[in-house]
C-alpha cells in the first residue's frame, strides 16, 4: 500500500513552505514504515527469541504483559523499533512547530476575524485550572500539551494538533481528520434512523474534528464541543467557521460541566478518555448520565478493554503508555467501562460495545491521496496491535438512558 | 489566560514534557535521532531538486547549465550560512530535549508516579 493521503486545507491551517511540508512528509512516512515494516517483525522476534532466553532464564516464558516488556526491552530489533518509533512521533511535532512558529501572529489574527462574525458561541472561562492528567506531561508528546499559551488570544496548540494528528494517523481518519465523528454519525443513522437529537454535546473535542460531522449529519442540532484547552477550543471555533459550520466551542471539564440537567440528547466523545484518569472516568460517566435526557444515548468511541486479548497484543498497545507520553492508556483499558456506566446510571441491559466501521470509503476519490483502492486496504484491514485505527471499525461504547416511566436498575 | 504586557514575538513551546525513555545503554539515542533528521533532511533536498528539475522542465530551462556556472555572492554566502545554524537547531533537539528535563526534574521516577497517581481509582 503506498499511502498519498494528503489534508484537505481549510483557512486555519498553517500554510507550508515546500521544506516544511517535505519534512512533514517525511515523519509521516516514516510512521507508515514503521508500521508497515518494522512492526511485523515483533512477533517472530517475541516467540523465537525473546520468549525463548526469558524462559531459560525465569524457568517459564512470560505470562503477562509485564513479563514480555522486561524481555523485550533488552532485545536489540525492540530498541531500534521502540527508538524509530519514538523519533517518528519527535519528528512529526517539530516538523509541524517550525511552521507554525513562523507564522503564528497571523494565526491568532485569523482566529479572531473568523470567531468574531460568528452566529455561535466561544466561551473561555476568566479562571480555569486544567486537569492534571493533561498538563503533568505533555500527552503523545506534543510540545506545550493542550492547555500551553505563549501569546494572548493563542492558537498554536490547535494548529499543532491539527496537523499534527493527521501526520500521527497517516490520513486514515480523512482529509479533515473527521473519520471517528463521521464513524459514529453513519453508526446512528444506520442503526437508530429515527433518533432525532436536537442537542448534542462533544466532550473533549480538542480543535472540533469529530464535532463538525455532527453538524452535517443532524444540520438542525444545536452541537457544543468542549475541551479543557484555550488555544485549541479558540482554534476549534475559527476553524468551525472557516469550514461553513456553525458549532460552538467551550473551554468546560468534562468531569463538571456548566450545562443544565437533561439539557442533551446525544452526548459523545472520541478518544477523550484514555486521556483522563481512573478518578476522572467514573466523573465523566456520571456527568454524561446528568446531561441526557430520558431515551438520550452516551458513546464513547475510545480504546477497546484489554479483557480478550492476548498478553501480546496487549504488551503492544501498552508500548503507548511507556513511550508516547499516555500515562493512562494501559489503565484505561482495563477498567471495567460496562459497569462505569452502570452505576452512573445507565441500566446494564442498555449499555453495549459495538462496532462503527470507518467512515473512509466515503473520502476516497474526493481529495488529494484518497484513491479508491488505497481507502479500501485502510478500511479492510484485520485488526493489528501497534497499527493505527482498528481496520474495520471504532470501538464504541454505547449507553442510552433510561425512559422516565423506565427502573434504571 | 495568557497575559503579556510585552508585545514580543511568541515563542513556541518546542519540547514535550516527561522524561524521555532511554532506549539504548551505550549512549546512541542522540546518534539515532541525529541520523534520522539527516534522513529528513536527505529527503527534502532530493523533494526540492525533484521539484526543480519538474519546474525547469515544464519552463524549457536548462538548470543543469546554470547550477555549473553559479558564483555565490555575500547575500547567498549570508542566507545559506542561516538556513545551516537552522539545520544545527533541527539536528540536536535531543540535546534540547535533555537539557529541558534537567532544568525541570522530568525523571523517570516522576514519570512512573504519574502513571500510578494517574491510574489510581
Amino acid at each position: 500500500m503506498l499511502n498519498c493521503f494528503q489534508q484537505a486545507h481549510h483557512a486555519m491551517l498553517p500554510q507550508n513552505t515546500h521544506d516544511e511540508a517535505s519534512r512533514q512528509e517525511f515523519a509521516k512516512s516514516l510512521k507508515s514504515f514503521i508500521q508497515n515494516q518494522l512492526l511485523p517483525g515483533l512477533a517472530p522476534v517475541y516467540s523465537n527469541r525473546v520468549a525463548k532466553k526469558f524462559a531459560l532464564q525465569n524457568g517459564a516464558p512470560p505470562k503477562d504483559r509485564h513479563e514480555i516488556r522486561k524481555g523485550m526491552v533488552e532485545d536489540p530489533y525492540f530498541k531500534l523499533y521502540a527508538s524509530i518509533n519514538r523519533i517518528s512521533q519527535e519528528l512529526l511535532w517539530e516538523a509541524t512547530n517550525v511552521s507554525i512558529a513562523r507564522q503564528l501572529p497571523q494565526l491568532i489574527d485569523r482566529a479572531k476575524q473568523l470567531s468574531k462574525t460568528a452566529a455561535c458561541e466561544l466561551r473561555i472561562p476568566k479562571e480555569f485550572t486544567p486537569p492534571r492528567y493533561v498538563s503533568a506531561l505533555d500527552i503523545h508528546c506534543m510540545p506545550g500539551g493542550y492547555c500551553s499559551e505563549v501569546a494572548a488570544d493563542d492558537v498554536a496548540a490547535g494548529a499543532l494538533y491539527d496537523r499534527g494528528v493527521y501526520l500521527y494517523s497517516m490520513g486514515y481518519t480523512g482529509p479533515n481528520n473527521d473519520d471517528m465523528g463521521r464513524s459514529v454519525c453513519n453508526y446512528l443513522k444506520r442503526n437508530k434512523p429515527d433518533f432525532k437529537p436536537r442537542r448534542i454535546l462533544d466532550m473533549g473535542c480538542t480543535v472540533g474534528h469529530s464535532t463538525l460531522p455532527y453538524k452535517e449529519y443532524f444540520p438542525t442540532a444545536e452541537i457544543w464541543g468542549i475541551d479543557v484547552g484555550a488555544p485549541v477550543v479558540r482554534y476549534a471555533h475559527a476553524r468551525a467557521q472557516a469550514m461553513g459550520l456553525d458549532v460552538n466551542f467551550a473551554q468546560m471539564n468534562a468531569e463538571q460541566c456548566d450545562f443544565e440537567d437533561a439539557s442533551f440528547d446525544l452526548v459523545v466523545s472520541h478518544i477523550l478518555l484514555h486521556e483522563t484518569s481512573g478518578k476522572a472516568m467514573p466523573k465523566i460517566f456520571n456527568e454524561c448520565a446528568r446531561l441526557l435526557r430520558p431515551g438520550g444515548l452516551m458513546i464513547h468511541a475510545d480504546l477497546p478493554p484489554f479483557d480478550l486479548m492476548d498478553p501480546f497484543t496487549q504488551f503492544i498497545l501498552d508500548n503507548e503508555t511507556w513511550y508516547n507520553n499516555e500515562p493512562f492508556w494501559g489503565a484505561m483499558r482495563e477498567m471495567d467501562q460496562i459497569e462505569l456506566a452502570e452505576k452512573a446510571g445507565f441500566a446494564r441491559s442498555k449499555v453495549r460495545f459495538d462496532n462503527a466501521p470507518m467512515a473512509i470509503m466515503e473520502f476516497a476519490a474526493q481529495t488529494a491521496g484518497y484513491d479508491e483502492q488505497t481507502a479500501e486496504e485502510v478500511s479492510e484491514r484485520d485488526f493489528t496491535a501497534g497499527e493505527f485505527a482498528p481496520g474495520g471499525g471504532w470501538e464504541v461504547l454505547i449507553a442510552e438512558k433510561p425512559l422516565a416511566n423506565e427502573d434504571a436498575a | 489566560m495568557y497575559n503579556d504586557s510585552d508585545n514580543k514575538q511568541p515563542q513556541i513551546i518546542k519540547d514535550a514534557k516527561g522524561k524521555r525513555p532511554e532506549f539504548y545503554q551505550n549512549d546512541s539515542d542522540q546518534l539515532m535521532s541525529m541520523l534520522m533528521v539527516l534522513a529528513s533532511e536527505i529527503n527534502v533536498l532530493r523533494d526540492r531538486v525533484d521539484a526543480q528539475e519538474r519546474v525547469a522542465k515544464q519552463k524549457g530551462l536548462d538548470l543543469a547549465k546554470g547550477i555549473e556556472e553559479l558564483e555565490l555572492d555575500d547575500t547567498a554566502l549570508r542566507e545559506r550560512e542561516a538556513w545551516r545554524q537552522g539545520f544545527f537547531d533541527r539536528l540536536f533537539y535531543l540535546a534540547r530535549k535533555e537539557t529541558n528535563e534537567q532544568q525541570n526534574q522530568q525523571t523517570e521516577q516522576a514519570y512512573r508516579d504519574i502513571i500510578e497517581d494517574i491510574a489510581l481509582k
